[in-house]
């Protein structure tokens, strides 16, 4: 599934957020956004979920404008923060509910996760403990398990490697490179953490004052210079 | 920064605090409402105040006025403590936003302390004891006597203002609580109405009347009173705040929490689990439904072994509000606590619609609850069955639709499991609260009056069914509204 965007924009009072006049992530690229701190990485994320109004432009994901129909649900995971999780469940209610009201067992759920066995390293499930009372590290990755769940062909993640320890930040990476080689997933990824984030991504895009001023090419690894440049990283 | 610059940094937030609240622009009505309730409340008290002696002089051959009202003090004490529920909050839960900054809990907490237990509410009783006073005690006894008068009272109001804390305290630990003061006040009122004669009037009487008379020992044993009371609140509430602080509360969650025999249901059946689970997980919400599930045994109970709500009114009153109440307090705010995870919901196709469903089922289920209670009422005669059919079937049919509609306005997000005393809903949902609880008897009167007793009820029944065979139908215009909203609704969701 590719999304497409069209003349995008979205302000908050005077300050500009998101400002994109024409942007295109393709079938089952990994796209990285990097961007200072209110450069508006995920008002983005959020208006390509339909989850704040555009104040012009459209969002079109396979196709469908997303603010017309609810059809790309289906086809959508994301997380991009704990207004995504529903905090009075325990991690394993949590899963079972996403899984069963888009119509999936409880066998067909608990197959699903046993390919995150890897990354929830023994922390996450049959704990008996609601999500609220989890570790920051651990609510997160109950949010993007959450989000990677029914196997979506369109995934956002908002900064999936904050809280993370780094046996989990490296699982995490796996994680998603693996998933775009088999199931072919568009794949969007936000992160403060330049190395992770070239790691991963074909593509990376960087967002400054709400304009995506790079369009950096990664399929070789390539874009880690002038990143550290951009950022002045010694 | 020293204590003092402290102190004003405290006034200046609390002040911030309620300006910048999401709400604070739709609740301005609300506003407006209080103050003339509280204008309205206080012209009461001050009528009182002018004509109580007038008509106690009168009443009381051979005794002062203000002997006879002194008699009665305590009845004023447990109506001052009960309203304080409704309108006061606890140190602790104003002292919260500051627990993780590095300034002293301990001096904080003296400042809500004080602030709470010296408010200028404490005098709104004046409004009554002053004019009482200058009419009923000046006369007798001169200005000393009124000035000690209105002293002994201020600090007894004081003192019931630190009993309240520590009440409400204790009740944010268990909701039980509210049970010891019920039980005490409820023993001395049942001391107090005996029919023979009040054993506590006269010891009311002269501990007054001792003070009143400059007797030392009435202010020492009031102010012992409440030096005891403000340090139990002072432990109490520390405490409390430093266990918040630890995060030492968890829910236990049950391997029975399983709920497997929703399953059967499908993705309804996760739907309906969520709601049990909303309920019973957050502390909010079950106190909501304790407070809900309490209010009807009483009002039912008094019903059932007295005579006093035996009118038509109270009747009707009474089998409307048993059916209303727990799905009033819950839907009345429908989606503000789902607010807390909306992207989720969001970000999934039609799970609102299905989540709006869950919530019609499951409230109607829970109609199950008020049969049970209004049973004995039935077979008593008090109720008739044709008014408890009545009742059920239109609340599940006429009322749930209409409290359903704030799921299209209601936009603030409501903490799951903080406490929200003093916190009123905004103005929308308030009139529909009204129009939910007194409408229907409205309703209930015109039909049982055009069509008769038995038709009436019919009618009402009627009215329902075409409600509940409809619900899918009115239930998806909600939802489409809901969506042409969404993005107006989110934002004010997000505002937490």
């Amino acid at each position: 599934m590719d999304i497409k965007i069209y003349n995008l924009k979205k302000t908050f009072g005077p300050k500009v957020a998101v400002d994109i006049e024409e942007f295109c992530i393709n079938s089952g690229e990994i796209l990285g956004l990097v961007g200072n701190n209110g450069a508006g990485k995920s008002t983005l994320f959020r208006l390509i979920l339909d989850l704040v109004k555009a104040d012009t432009g459209k969002v079109l994901s396979g196709g469908i404008d997303v603010s017309t129909t609810e059809d790309w649900k289906d086809w959508t995971g994301a997380y991009v923060d704990d207004s995504f999780l529903i905090d009075y469940l325990t991690p394993d209610e949590y899963f079972q509910f996403i899984g069963k009201i888009s119509g999936r067992t409880e066998d067909e759920v608990n197959e699903h996760l046993s390919s995150f066995d890897h990354f929830m390293a023994g922390e996450v499930r049959g704990q008996d403990k609601l999500i609220r009372n989890l570790s920051a590290g651990n609510k997160q990755k109950v949010g993007i398990i959450g989000a990677m769940l029914l196997k979506p062909q369109v995934l956002i993640l908002d900064e999936p490697f904050n809280f993370l320890d780094p046996s989990s930040q490296s699982a995490m990476k796996r994680l998603l490179v693996d998933y775009n080689k088999t199931t072919g997933a568009t794949i969007m990824v936000s992160s403060h953490n330049l190395q992770h984030t070239v790691d991963i991504s074909s593509r990376i895009a960087l967002l400054e004052n709400g304009v995506i001023i790079r369009d950096i090419d990664n399929s070789e690894r390539q874009a880690a210079t002038e990143l550290e440049n951009y950022f002045d990283v010694q | 920064m020293d204590k003092y610059k402290l102190y004003k940094l405290i006034r200046t937030l609390d002040g911030l605090k309620e300006e910048r609240h999401p709400m604070f622009e739709k609740n301005r009505f609300m506003k407006l409402l209080a103050w003339f309730m509280i204008a309205y409340y206080g012209a009461i008290l001050l009528l009182l105040g002018a004509v109580l002696p007038l008509g106690m002089s009168g009443e009381y051959y051979g005794v002062a006025a203000f002997h006879v009202f002194d008699g009665a003090f305590l009845w004023v004490l447990f109506c001052d403590f009960w309203v304080r529920f409704v309108l006061q909050e606890t140190p602790a839960q104003q002292v919260r936003p500051f627990r993780l900054l590095p300034v002293s809990k301990k001096f904080l907490m003296h400042t809500y302390l004080c602030r709470s237990g010296f408010s200028p509410g404490n005098m709104f009783w004046g409004l009554m004891l002053v004019p009482f006073g200058m009419l009923a005690v000046r006369p007798l006894l001169g200005w000393g006597g009124l000035v000690l008068w209105l002293l002994i009272w201020w600090l007894m109001f004081v003192a019931n203002g630190f009993t309240y804390l520590f009440t409400r305290a204790m009740c944010m630990k268990n909701i039980l609580w509210f049970l010891v003061p019920a039980a005490i006040h409820g023993g001395l009122i049942a001391i107090m109405t005996l029919p023979d004669r009040n054993p506590l009037d006269m010891p009311c009487t002269r501990w007054m009347y001792e003070a009143a008379l400059g007797n030392p020992l009435p202010f020492l044993i009031v102010a012992g009173l409440i030096a005891l009371w403000y340090w139990a609140n002072y432990r109490l509430q520390i405490g409390m705040l430093n266990d918040e602080v630890a995060n030492v509360e968890e829910v236990k969650v049950k391997a029975s929490s399983q709920m497997s025999w929703l399953n059967r249901w499908g993705a309804m059946g996760e739907y309906m689990k969520m709601e049990i689970k909303l309920r019973t997980r957050n502390k909010q919400v079950r106190m909501q439904f304790l407070v809900g599930l309490g209010c009807m045994l009483l009002l039912s109970g008094i019903q059932y072994f007295t005579d006093i709500y035996d009118t038509w009114f109270m009747t009707s009153f009474i089998c409307l509000y048993d059916y209303i109440v727990l799905g009033m307090m819950t839907l009345i705010v429908i989606m503000c606590y789902e607010g807390n995870y909306i992207d989720c919901l969001m970000s999934r196709r039609e799970s609102i619609y299905e989540l709006l469903r869950a919530k019609y089922y499951f409230n109607s289920a829970l109609l199950i609850v008020p049969i049970l209670i209004i049973l004995p009422l039935m077979i008593s005669g008090k109720v008739s069955v044709w008014m408890n059919l009545g009742y059920l079937m239109l609340t599940a049919g006429v009322l749930y639709p209409l409290i359903f509609q704030m799921a299209v306005y209601n936009r603030s997000t409501l903490p799951l499991n903080q406490k929200l005393m003093g916190k009123q809903g905004n103005t929308t949902q308030q009139i529909v609260s009204l129009c939910v609880l007194f409408l229907p008897i409205g309703l209930e009167r015109l039909c049982t009056i055009v069509a008769g007793e038995v038709w009436g009820y019919v009618i009402l029944m009627v009215f329902g069914l075409i409600g509940i065979l409809t619900h899918k139908i009115w239930l998806r215009n909600i939802y489409k509204r809901m969506m042409v909203r969404k993005y107006i609704n989110m934002e004010g969701f997000h505002c937490k």
